[in-house]
């Protein structure tokens, strides 16, 4: 089955994604970056260059190269924002003879339509490269605030391209589906979306109707401005490197192209550091030279200042939000701010941690920010397509196991079989042996939970195998199996191998908790995860004792003679000194206790060496973590 | 006759039913495991890329520093002994560079310009043919052949006077 493309068709980036194995993936165009600048040029020497390559050469051939063109594509040439767009472009635009745009690029006059489908071609033949294979559908996004000209101009632009437009989707509801909004509820979304060259809001009402089984994405307001975005957040940045500069040195470095070049490189480092860090230095050495000699670029820049910078632009942003949600229609949606259910943040700029603060202040929730804010748009696009081409209803929808699956072993530890979020159907199986000697049976717990300790965990089942030979502890093999089928039940087998005996458990409702039940045991594994780390050290450390003192008096019986009476009496001091203690809580005493006995063993090994060849039995090995 | 036509109708279908179904769900588990290879394969090509991707991104931050270099020994003289030890340290650097797969880009002056390996910083009148570069403002750098980045030139420009 031939893939449809999700294209994220943007004013300065484009992007895209297809569906693969029943997930969304984002394509790398052919020069291998994840983005391509919607730019097309014809070069000097009569070439048409497209994305990354038109973007370099920008500055030299600026009357053909043509960027934003989005800006103009469905409009009316007497549109007030073309005529306000026209004067800051450097490329030439005109009224065609419909009323509509035409910009020229070389010699030719084209539609942005015709502009748009180049960028669309360029897509598609590297997704065609990268995937192998002819794509001759696309699901395109465009901005919630487009109309019908505006729609029907972009999908003519796909249709130039080669591509059968399978649907137009709005940028924010692209995002939701991202999320996995286009679920089955009634949901008030609001999607701020802050590009490099603009800045969107959105409102959409997501309304399901149960009996029809359909969805219905309503786009209840949209705002923003067209010319505001993370690119004027790096010009303020660098304007203010290059003044303050000037304010300490006393020289300009603005006319000199590497120093800006270096600067702009620097900038845009900081700015992306300062998203993580509190602080960010600027080292820029022999930036430029006066009569006393070369000078360098020392400045260091923090967050606060770099918020200080721009947080007009931000509240600015902030204001349009509460414009699109809370003012009457048609400008906004008339809602209050705390009806809205979810909000989505889209765009580079918005990693910014300000930016996040100033949402979540607003809304006083925290936004959906997981995937790259960069991509989500396109993910959402191909995530539409996957529903268009079946793929999403297709592909067997898989589950993961909500909670760890787990066995209790020696000191009530619960050792994990399969860890939460595997996806199932699946199997795990592990060896356990006999924490005592001569131990017939052993008692098979299954729990479920994050807490290291399983009397802490949900009991799921516990069942007794018997009819173990008897033998040493960690002798006996007993192979554990848990298998969850793609039901969800889970089966726990436990097989002894020597004896070939074995029992099952069947449990239904592994997977089935709700969701509440999930969150509540996943909460409290985070709030005891500092006491249960300790508690479980102190089992291992008991543990280990026990298994010392079983080893040491082995050793003594095995030893016979060959040792002093002496050396006996002395260790045999040592056990009692930890058999005495090991049953205490006190961690630093059994530890204490459980070196010194494990010295004096040494003195075995020792004296055994002294006169004869060393009894490969004297030291057995650490027994396997054995079961109960 | 009729009537025992209709009856057998029902089973027939719900056979069909089940044949479509099990053709369905065979398709299904073969894509599948489909998927599933071709995954393996692409999660080994991607962990290699990721790998190349990791040294990309130490690489680019790198060449900064190699940049400072080049004006450091510039402004102090390559013939001073500072100059010299620094001019030492870069070659150095360069070298521990190249054996990643580093390759340094240059603009000769009078080569024609071309985006593939060069981004345009300005223009500048000169007696050099239209669009040829003029001069290099910062070098560029390949990383195993591909451009991590361009060298930054200045293009000519056609003299307006005519």
């Amino acid at each position: 089955m031939a893939k449809i493309l999700g294209i994220d068709l943007g004013t300065t980036n484009s992007a895209m994604a297809v569906m693969e194995g029943g997930e969304p993936k984002i394509l790398e165009n052919h020069e291998g970056n994840r983005t391509t600048p919607s730019i097309v040029a014809m070069s000097k020497a009569n070439e048409r260059l497209i994305g990354l390559l038109a973007k370099r050469q920008a500055v030299v051939n600026p009357k053909n190269t043509i960027y934003s063109v989005k800006r103009l594509i469905g409009r009316k040439f007497k549109d007030a924002e073309v005529q306000r767009d026209r004067a800051l472009f450097p490329f030439e635009v005109r009224e065609s003879v419909q009323g509509g745009i035409e910009v020229k690029m070389g010699e030719t006059w084209n539609s942005p339509e015709v502009i748009s489908s180049m960028i669309l071609q360029k897509l598609k033949a590297d997704a065609e490269a990268k995937l192998g294979e002819t794509i001759d559908e696309a699901v395109i996004t465009v901005p919630a605030y487009f109309d019908d000209s505006q729609r029907q101009a972009t999908k003519n632009a796909g249709e130039i391209a080669g591509f059968k437009v399978r649907r137009i989707v709005n940028e924010p509801t692209a995002a939701a589906f991202a999320y996995g909004m286009n679920r089955m509820k009634n949901e008030k979304i609001a999607v701020y979306d802050f590009g490099g060259g603009t800045f969107d809001i959105s409102v959409l009402e997501i309304g399901f109707d149960a009996e029809s089984k359909e969805q219905t994405v309503e786009v209840k307001a949209t705002g923003g401005d067209t010319h505001l975005g993370g690119d004027d957040f790096d010009k303020r940045i660098i304007d203010h490197l290059i003044a303050e500069y000037k304010k300490q040195e006393g020289v300009d470095v603005s006319k000199d192209p590497l120093a800006v070049q270096r600067l702009k490189e620097a900038a845009e480092r900081a700015k992306h550091e300062l998203s993580t860090a509190m602080e960010s230095e600027i080292n820029l050495p022999y930036i430029t030279s006066d009569a006393s000699g070369p000078k360098h670029f020392v400045m260091k820049l923090s967050r606060a200042k770099l918020e200080s910078l721009v947080q007009d632009m931000i509240d600015h942003s902030i204001a349009l939000v509460k414009e699109a949600v809370t003012a009457a229609a048609p400008k906004g949606a008339g809602l209050k701010i705390e009806d809205i259910n979810e909000v989505l943040l889209v765009g580079g700029q918005t990693r910014m941690p300000a930016i996040q603060e100033a949402v979540k202040k607003l809304f006083g929730k925290e936004p959906h920010k997981g995937i790259n804010p960069d991509e989500v748009v396109a993910v959402g696009a191909a995530v539409q397509a996957g529903i268009l081409q079946g793929d999403v209803k297709d592909i067997l929808l898989l589950d993961v196991t909500p909670l760890t699956l787990s066995i209790e072993t020696l000191g009530g530890v619960a050792t994990p079989m399969i860890q939460k979020n595997t996806t199932v159907p699946t199997a795990k199986t592990q060896v356990f042996s006999t924490a005592a000697d001569n131990q017939t049976s052993v008692e098979v717990h299954i729990g479920q939970g994050e807490r290291p300790l399983m009397a802490d965990n949900k009991t799921l089942a516990r069942f007794i195998l018997d009819g173990i030979p008897p033998s040493p502890r960690g002798m006996p093999q007993v192979e554990v199996t848990f298998d969850i089928d793609a039901n969800g039940i889970l089966s726990v087998s436990a097989k002894d191998k020597a004896s070939g005996k074995s029992q099952t458990v069947k449990i239904e409702a592994s997977t089935s908790l709700n969701k509440e039940e999930i969150e509540r045991l996943k909460q409290e594994a985070a709030t005891h995860a500092a006491e249960d780390q300790k508690k479980r050290e102190v089992i291992e450390i008991k543990n280990q004792a026990e298994s010392l003192v079983y080893v040491a008096e082995k050793s003594l019986k095995d030893a016979g003679d060959k040792v002093t009476a002496e050396l006996k009496d002395a260790i045999t001091k040592k056990i009692e000194r930890v058999k005495e203690v090991k049953d205490k809580d006190d961690a630093e005493v059994i530890k204490q206790a459980t070196q010194e006995l494990s010295t004096e063993l040494q003195k075995i090994g020792e004296m055994m060496y002294k006169d004869t060849k060393p009894n490969p039995e004297a030291a057995g090995p650490q027994p396997e973590q054995p079961t109960q | 006759m009729d009537e025992e036509i209709k009856n057998t109708e029902p089973e027939l279908d719900e056979l069909g039913v089940c044949q479509k179904e099990r053709d369905e769900y065979l398709a299904g588990w073969r894509r599948a495991k489909a998927d599933l290879a071709n995954f393996k394969k692409e999660e080994m090509e991607r962990v290699q890329k990721m790998v190349k991707m990791g040294n990309e991104n130490i690489v680019r931050d790198v060449v900064a520093i190699l940049d400072s270099f080049d004006l450091g020994i510039t402004a102090t003289g390559a013939e001073s002994a500072a100059g010299k030890g620094m001019m030492l340290i870069k070659t150095q650097l360069e070298d521990a560079l190249k054996r990643h797969g580093l390759q340094p880009i240059r603009a000769e002056k009078g080569t024609m310009f071309d985006p593939t390996h060069h981004e345009a910083l300005g223009e500048i009148e000169s007696e050099l043919p239209d669009g040829v570069v003029v001069e290099e403002i910062e070098r560029g750098y390949s990383l195993n052949e591909r451009v991590i980045r361009p060298v930054r030139v200045i293009v000519s420009k056609a003299k307006q006077s005519k």
